[in-house]
């Protein structure tokens, strides 16, 4: 190993307790800032991702919370409320409208398997929106036609051609596979597509939708298209959500969230860089005579800041090498508690730590290493070495 | 001849320290050259300067007048980066308290000056501990030697980058009799070897074994003896 940095790391762990008290610091600050950096990055994109698969710019849905609808047709839920399908038309004519998919969702709980599973009642308009779809059979058509999403029909053990008992209706509602779904990564993967007009008959919500998605001819023409359905005079009845809005507003929501966790990571940043600071200035008051003897047998000023730069150094990374090892096995608890507190949150993993992310805490980490050893550095570099030698042979 | 033979020439020197208000002259104009290749030492009670000339010689510092110079060069109004050039390649110094780093290996010690030198140095401490008889000790650690080898390995350190003026505070100061004898035999085969050698000291025997005893008192010379033979 390099001498110097052999030295240095020597030096560090000299005061064992000492040394663990510090480094620990370091992890806790390195810990909340790596988790900050890993919700900042996988959040936004997560629900970014959503959003555009989705395929739609403009969500239309009963009269509510826009967020809670949007995170329903994101994630498949049980809408407490209906549109007219009549409004179906009236959203088609608009100008600026490309395609206008209708879709009635459910969910339902199966007593057998314990799950849930989500109806959606489709028609053959949603392809226009679902780009990225790839279907092996095809879409719904027939009364009892399903296409399953990839995970459906790997849960039900269903090909293409199998009759199968509706999971979680009422006996004797059955289906036929008429196509399966590639997988998407999505909560598509989770639903059972059935026509419109079969999903309004299990349900028994003739001529109603839960929601309509719609695709615009030229995304420039979205606030027109807003403004025209949100007067027509539907638009009293229903809820017209920009979806790109959406994200935005998402994030301003989410915003005192992101700033807790800044202030934790900020916090315990600083106070870290306090311990680290401490440590090494005590450390340099102990060393005194040490600093004096290798400036009298020849080490510059740089020398020594160096050699309590490379100190401090080995001191920040080995705590933050923990902060990010905790980081990134407490992230799927974060995310879990998070969850449960966020207004809407991606299916993906949105705690997520990756290299870079993990990188740029020990970048930050070397950088409070150094501020922080600014301070016991210029203090070692001040002294005389005639001064530190008196002061160390007077302590023996 | 002579005086192209001096490693060290100090006149009129004056070093003042403050301490609060009052000002303390800790050496009050002293004047003498060192030649080559001599032995001296440097005695008187405490509080007399010894230690203050001795870090004036060893580039630690500069005087508060008078001049200075060593090997020569003159060592006033010198910036702390020349001065530690100075320290790095002319000097070497050896403490009373041996001041070993006790996280390095004995070996690891003598190459430190090497390490500030930014010189190879690892094959010549090997050489520089067989030398002072203790090539069996070098991967130990200080605390597991005696004090005579602690400074043993502190005179090898002080040697490493090859020094024309070799300092030592007290260099017996710690040590028992036995111990300091062994210390100064190894000065005198130094010294014989062609090293000019100060030694501070109160050992009136080690005093007697160099050929030139310069007396301070108060921050005065008061006596510069040398053993006519
Ligand atoms: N940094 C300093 N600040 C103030 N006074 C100092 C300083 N260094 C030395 N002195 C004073 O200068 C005088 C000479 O000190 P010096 O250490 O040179 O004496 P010495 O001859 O080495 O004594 P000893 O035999 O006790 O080591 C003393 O009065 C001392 O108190
Ligand atoms: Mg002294």
């Amino acid at each position: 190993m390099n001498p110097w940095l052999s030295m240095s790391i020597r030096n560090a762990i000299r005061r064992k307790l000492r040394t663990i008290v510090t480094a620990a610091g370091v992890a806790i600050g390195t810990a909340a800032l790596c988790s900050l950096i890993a919700f900042e990055r996988s959040y936004q994109a997560g629900i970014q991702g959503e959003l555009d698969r989705l395929g739609a710019q403009i969500l239309v849905a009963p009269k509510g919370c826009p967020y809670d609808a949007a995170s329903m047709a994101l994630h498949g839920a049980s809408w407490p409320c209906y549109l007219k399908q009549d409004y179906l038309a009236r959203v088609k004519a608009s100008a600026g409208v490309a395609s206008a998919a209708p879709v009635l969702m459910n969910a339902v709980y199966d007593e057998n398997s314990g799950a849930q599973w989500v109806y959606q009642g489709v028609d053959p308009e949603i392809l226009a929106l679902k780009r990225g779809w790839r279907i092996k059979g095809a879409l719904p058509a027939a009364n009892d036609e399903c296409l399953l999403g990839a995970t459906s029909a790997t849960r039900l053990k269903l090909n293409i051609g199998d009759k199968f008992p509706l999971p979680g209706l009422q006996a004797g509602q059955t289906g036929t596979v008429c196509g399966v779904l590639n997988t998407t990564g999505d909560a598509d993967d989770t639903f059972i597509f059935t026509s419109i007009g079969r999903a309004q008959a299990i349900f028994k919500r003739p001529r109603q939708l839960t929601h309509i998605l719609v695709r615009l001819k030229d995304p420039n023409m979205l606030d027109n298209v807003v403004a025209d359905l949100r007067g027509c005079d539907a638009g009293m009845d229903m809820n017209v959500v920009p979806l790109a809005h959406v994200f935005h507003t998402i994030q301003d929501l989410i915003n005192s969230t992101r700033i807790l966790l800044g202030c934790v990571a900020l916090i315990a940043m600083l106070a870290a860089g306090a311990g680290v600071s401490n440590a090494v200035l005590m450390a340099v008051s102990e060393r005194t005579s040490e600093i004096g003897m290798m400036r009298a047998v020849g080490a510059s000023k740089t020398d020594v800041f160096l050699l309590i730069w490379l100190e401090t150094m080995s001191l920040c990374v080995l705590g933050a090498a923990i902060g990010i090892a905790v980081s990134a096995s407490t992230a799927p608890a974060l995310e879990r508690w998070l969850r449960s507190r966020l207004p809407i949150s991606p299916e993906s993993a949105f705690v997520h730590l990756d290299a870079a992310a993990a990188l740029l805490c020990l970048a930050l980490a070397a950088v409070l290493g150094t501020v922080a050893c600014l301070l016991p550095a210029i203090r070692a570099v001040k002294l005389s070495p005639v001064e530190a030698l008196r002061t160390g042979a007077n302590s023996g | 001849m002579i005086g192209t033979e001096n490693t060290a020439v100090a006149e009129a020197l004056v070093k003042e320290y403050r301490r609060g208000a009052e000002t303390v002259r800790a050496l009050d104009g002293v004047s003498f050259e060192i030649r080559h290749g001599e032995m001296l030492a440097i005695v008187g009670p405490s509080g007399a300067g010894k230690s203050t000339l001795l870090h004036l010689l060893g580039c630690m510092d500069t005087p508060t007048s008078g001049q200075l110079t060593i090997n020569g060069r003159s060592t006033s109004g010198l910036a702390d980066r020349e001065l530690t050039r100075m320290r790095r390649e002319l000097v070497g110094f050896v403490f009373q308290h041996f001041a070993l780093l006790p996280t390095l290996t004995v070996a690891e010690n003598v190459a430190l000056p090497g390490l500030f030198a930014r010189r190879r140095a690892q094959k010549h401490a090997d050489e520089l501990l067989e030398r002072v008889g203790l090539s069996h000790r070098r991967t130990h650690r200080p605390h597991e030697l005696s004090g005579g080898e602690m400074q043993r390995v502190a005179i090898a350190r002080a040697l490493i980058n090859s020094p024309k003026l070799l300092l030592a505070d007290e260099p017996t100061g710690n040590l028992d009799t036995a111990s300091g004898e062994s210390i100064l035999s190894l000065f005198r085969a130094l010294n014989s070897e062609g090293l000019t050698v100060v030694l501070v000291t109160h050992n009136e025997a080690l005093a007697k074994a160099t050929n030139r005893i310069i007396t301070l008192s108060d921050g005065k010379l008061v006596s510069d003896l040398r053993r006519s033979e």
